[in-house]
């Protein structure tokens, strides 16, 4: 699964980069506007050390984002299960919630807490919360009736015992809205750099539009989107493992 | 202790015709006893209009001297991630395993508890949450097609077990076996269409127990009798 992922990756992207040399060369455009190969290849081996620490440091503050949001959503989804008045207050201020752009809110984030680490998770860890949130509702609200009703019946069912019988029920979904939350968290991240932070390859993408430099543009994306497909590819088979441990095929 | 229903109506909510229209019955005494009827008559509705698992029906339920009910049907699942022995270990009353260790054995899941549900056959599968509801306190047991997918002979020997085990509980058993309605059960209630009346007829079955033989002629004449009051 891993090797896919990275494979689709670099087709996806050596197919994009083809695109824009077809139409360099179709429209005779200078390298000022759609860089030769020669100089991607340049620009790649000058910054592709600085791009890395900037794609490991955008990464790691993803990585934490996302688990606070993983966090958060079971915590407000086991709440939010309960077919009670609390249970559907929180479901429709979550649907209602999460209809506005995180990203407009940005600014507000930046101007409150400063450009620094703690903006940049904060919009990361928000943009991959609501997704996970809705999902995790989903599964929460969702009785499996024909293994919960002995339990009732019998007085022996804890919200424990409900959100644990739901939660491996709905294994595969769980893992892979949280497999799939990786692409939101780091985006999520980039874009808070790109906004306003003073760290990351947003930010360094930031420069680079400044700068007109669609070479550097370039190598980011390509850095971003190779870390990204080893990091879902990762927890992808983390799910797979989780699943096989826990569920015996016949 | 006695069970009975009267004058139920009861109509699912956005359906347009009642379900049950006045039906009454009554179980006089504990024992092996049956529901049946056609598919779709209402059975297990009725079930769990007794049990109180539906409400929003008008007649009364009296479960006199009976606080604990139990509905018990055969899509019922136990939860994949341990094994059935230990299930059943969990949910057992320390007071009854003894129980547990025969009902293991007359069930014929001896082989088997160390494997999880979704490992065994539908008929294990039935018989293991059968099981398992034997072995709460209860009262009453309504038991809706829950020996399904369990072969004859077994079926025979847990039924008859379950009837020495238990002799002073109330089983309600819904099955569309005639025969084996017939031979084991002792009350019959027939359960028929709301545009029958009245809705339900009480029959006596041959209610047969260990070591008894069955008598071929009564039992024809039995399943003759629930035949045509269905």
């Amino acid at each position: 699964m891993l090797p896919r992922r990275i494979y689709q990756f670099l087709i996806i992207f050596l197919l994009g980069i083809a695109v824009l040399f077809a139409v360099k060369y179709l429209f005779g455009l200078s390298d000022y506007v759609i860089p030769s190969p020669a100089d991607l290849r340049d620009t790649l081996a000058a910054v592709y050390k600085h791009y890395g620490a900037d794609v490991a440091s955008t990464l790691s503050v993803a990585i934490i984002g996302q688990v606070v949001s993983i966090f958060l959503a079971l915590m407000v989804g086991i709440l939010g299960r309960q077919t009670t008045w609390f249970g559907s207050f929180i479901k429709v201020a979550a649907y209602n919630v999460q209809a506005y752009p995180i990203v407009a809110i940005a600014p507000i984030i930046f101007i409150l807490f400063g450009d620094g680490f703690f903006s940049r998770l904060l919009i990361a860890a928000m943009i991959c919360y609501f997704p996970i949130l809705l999902s995790v509702l989903g599964i929460m609200s969702e009785p499996v009736k024909e293994i919960e009703h002995f339990y009732r019946v019998t007085g022996r069912m804890r919200w424990q015992l409900e959100v644990k019988i739901r939660a491996f029920e709905n294994l595969n979904k769980l893992t892979t809205v949280i497999s799939g939350s990786a692409t939101l968290a780091m985006a999520g991240t980039i874009v808070a750099e790109f906004i306003a932070a003073n760290a990351g390859i947003g930010y360094s993408i930031r420069i680079a539009l400044y700068q007109s430099d669609l070479s550097k543009i370039l190598v980011a994306l390509f850095l971003i989107g190779i870390t990204l497909a080893i990091y879902q590819g990762l927890l992808e088979a983390a799910g797979r493992m989780i699943g096989k441990g826990v569920t015996v095929t016949r | 202790m006695a069970l009975s229903c009267n004058h139920i109506f009861f109509q699912y909510p956005g359906a347009s015709t009642e379900v049950f229209q006045g039906l009454s019955f009554s179980v006089k005494q504990p024992g092996f006893n049956a529901l049946f009827g056609p598919s779709g008559v209402g059975k297990t509705s009725l079930a769990k209009i007794i049990v109180g698992e539906i409400t929003g029906y008008s007649g009364k339920v009296n479960a006199d001297g009976m606080t604990r009910l139990l509905y018990s049907y055969n899509l019922e699942r136990l939860p994949d991630w341990s094994s059935v022995g230990r299930h059943l270990d969990k949910i057992t009353p320390d007071s009854k395993d003894e129980h547990k260790e025969a009902l293991v054995e007359v069930f014929g899941m001896t082989d088997y508890m160390g494997l999880r549900f979704s490992q065994l056959s539908l008929g294990q599968q039935n018989r293991i949450n059968l099981m398992r509801y034997l072995l709460q306190d209860f009262e009453l047991l309504i038991m809706d097609e829950s020996l399904a997918n369990v072969d004859e002979m077994t079926r025979e020997s847990i039924i008859l077990k379950i009837k020495a085990m238990f002799p002073d509980r109330y089983f309600l058993y819904i099955s569309h076996n005639v025969v084996e309605v017939s031979k084991f059960c002792r009350e019959i209630v027939v359960v028929r269409g709301p545009l029958k009346q009245p809705q339900t007829l009480s029959l006596t079955g041959i209610d047969l127990k260990s070591h008894q033989s069955v008598d071929r002629d009564r039992l024809e004449q039995t399943m003759l009798e629930i035949m045509n009051a269905a």
